[in-house]
């Protein structure tokens, strides 16, 4: 025996559920440096035919409109919202923050190069500049031991004032990537997204160059989940799974009706 | 047995048809651009020898609600809420076109323009594309305009339009993909005074509470409808007693 509103009330329920995990992931990030919020989008599934429009119901008669009947709703995908993150100063020289469009590029333990948008660096023990990870930036900037007060310029250039020398030395170069779709980035975990078929190809230059933002030193990148936006949208969420779990009850109460009488 | 119980299984089949309609609509009730389903039953007279009393129910969808929906703000460049009776153009996957008020806009990697559900949003010519680009901007009318990369955010460059047509007057219906379409076929012409509203998206227009209310009609019915089966049962089963012979 089975129920089609059973099911499609089913469906609601997954899809509320999936996007309750959306949202709980959101606001579990909202400290996550550079983090950018994820939207669940939901989609109709098929509708199904029932009755056609204007097939005969009798000798005489014909169904004006038919039954088509849809078979509920499924999450078709998370999209980054890619709007810009309140920007931090911690005066930390090797806090930085983008401006803008663009991913700073990170060397992956495998070889490839991951990308991502939270810029509180540190040094290694080799004096190579880091994430949180200890994973090196790309391309690679050495700061030699005894340098003092490491900046990060507008355009990427990265200097330092080097003991006995009076005016600052400069030790590189940071570069950042930029995407045609950046919506189109996978999220690996721990801050960083990796280069899809979807995102398009990284192209690589000077911050504020074509379109790339440029640095900002000393800053941090906030996370752009708005708190209360979400708990609305919570909310909201809460709210479907409870109307779907209704009519699940309901569907359910008929068909013991029907078992329990007939 | 009174044919009485045949009546009311259509009914009940009917009830039944309608919970799943509603159903659907309470599990769409946050796709965006999502129009929902009124479904209503129809007397169908059984006609024959002998007197005409019984009308058999049959459920039928009588087409989408159009209200609008509620209309969100997101701040996001690619996404328009259609505004009056506007409806936004798109291929369906057999190429025609068709129409809807999804309007989530999405940027595939090649660049082509896309509604929420996948379905190429249509321009002057055709699908759109729109080459590689620092923003991309667009107005009430649908005009769509870029930066191109690297280029001047003071001098925007159009590309391309979003087609926007309004059915009032025609009658449309939902398909089988959710998308509307002219009933009969047909194309709708272009709307010049149709109007959108950028970096705003409009919800689903299913009210939870007039559903629910739906679903507890539905329920009902069913229910009466049950209650009419067993007193046919009641009675029939009395006729048996009276014919049954003393012991």
């Amino acid at each position: 025996m089975s129920s089609g509103a059973l099911h499609v009330a089913r469906t609601g329920l997954d899809a509320q559920n999936m996007k309750m995990q959306v949202i709980a992931n959101n606001l579990a990030n909202v400290n996550t440096t550079g983090f950018k919020r994820d939207r669940a989008s939901f989609e109709t599934l098929a509708y199904q035919i029932v009755n056609t429009a204007g097939s005969p119901t009798s000798a005489e008669n014909k169904y004006a409109t038919g039954l088509n009947l849809g078979t509920g709703v499924q999450v078709k995908g998370t999209a980054r919202i890619e709007t810009q993150g309140t920007l931090n100063t911690t005066g930390n020289g090797l806090d930085v923050a983008i401006e803008g469009a663009g991913y700073f590029q990170i060397l992956m333990p495998d070889g490839q190069t991951a990308y991502t948008r939270a810029g509180d660096f540190s040094l290694s023990a080799e004096g190579t500049i880091v994430t949180g990870n200890g994973l090196p930036i790309q391309p690679q900037i050495q700061v030699p031991e005894g340098a003092t007060s490491v900046s990060i310029g507008a355009d990427g250039t990265v200097t330092a004032q080097l003991a006995g020398q009076t005016d600052p030395t400069e030790l590189g170069k940071i570069e950042t990537a930029r995407f045609v779709n950046p919506a189109g980035l996978q999220a690996l975990g721990n801050n960083l997204l990796a280069q899809t078929a979807s995102s398009g190809v990284a192209q690589v230059g000077a911050p504020g160059s074509e379109g790339r933002g440029s640095l900002r030193g000393g800053a941090l990148e906030a996370s752009n989940v708005n708190v209360v936006e979400e708990l609305v949208d919570m909310i909201e969420t809460q709210r479907a799974y409870e109307v779907n779990s209704k009519m699940i009850q309901a569907a359910d109460e008929m068909l013991k009706n029907a078992s329990q009488q007939l | 047995m009174d044919r009485l119980i045949y009546t009311s299984l259509t009914a009940m089949r009917s009830a039944q048809s309608r919970q799943a309609a509603t159903a659907n609509n309470l599990a769409n009730a946050q796709t965006p651009g999502f129009r929902g389903d009124v479904a209503e039953a129809q007397a169908l007279w059984v006609r024959g020898d002998g007197l005409e009393s019984r009308a058999v129910a049959s459920e039928e969808v009588i087409g989408a609600d159009m209200r609008a929906g509620v209309v969100m703000e997101t701040g996001r460049d690619l996404d328009v809420a259609m505004q009056g009776d506007a409806l936004l153009v798109v291929q369906a996957d057999n190429g025609e076109e068709a129409y809807t008020r999804r309007g989530d806009l999405q940027l595939s990697q090649s660049g082509l323009l896309t509604n929420g559900e996948g379905q190429p949003v249509l321009g002057a010519q055709g699908p759109i594309t729109l080459p590689p680009a620092d923003k991309v901007m667009i107005d009430s009318s649908g005009r769509i305009s870029i930066v191109p990369v690297g280029g001047d955010p003071a001098q925007p460059q159009e590309v391309d339009h979003l087609r926007l047509v309004t059915a009032t007057g025609s009658k449309i219906i939902k398909g089988l993909d959710g998308l509307f379409r002219i009933r009969g076929g047909g194309i709708l012409p272009d709307d010049p005074d149709a109007r959108l509203l950028t970096g705003h998206i409009e919800g689903s227009n299913v009210s939870a509470t007039a559903t629910l209310v739906q679903m507890i009609e539905a329920s009902r019915s069913w229910d009466t409808q049950l209650k009419l089966i067993s007193s046919a049962r009641d009675m029939d089963s009395a006729a048996a007693d009276l014919m049954r012979l003393p012991e």
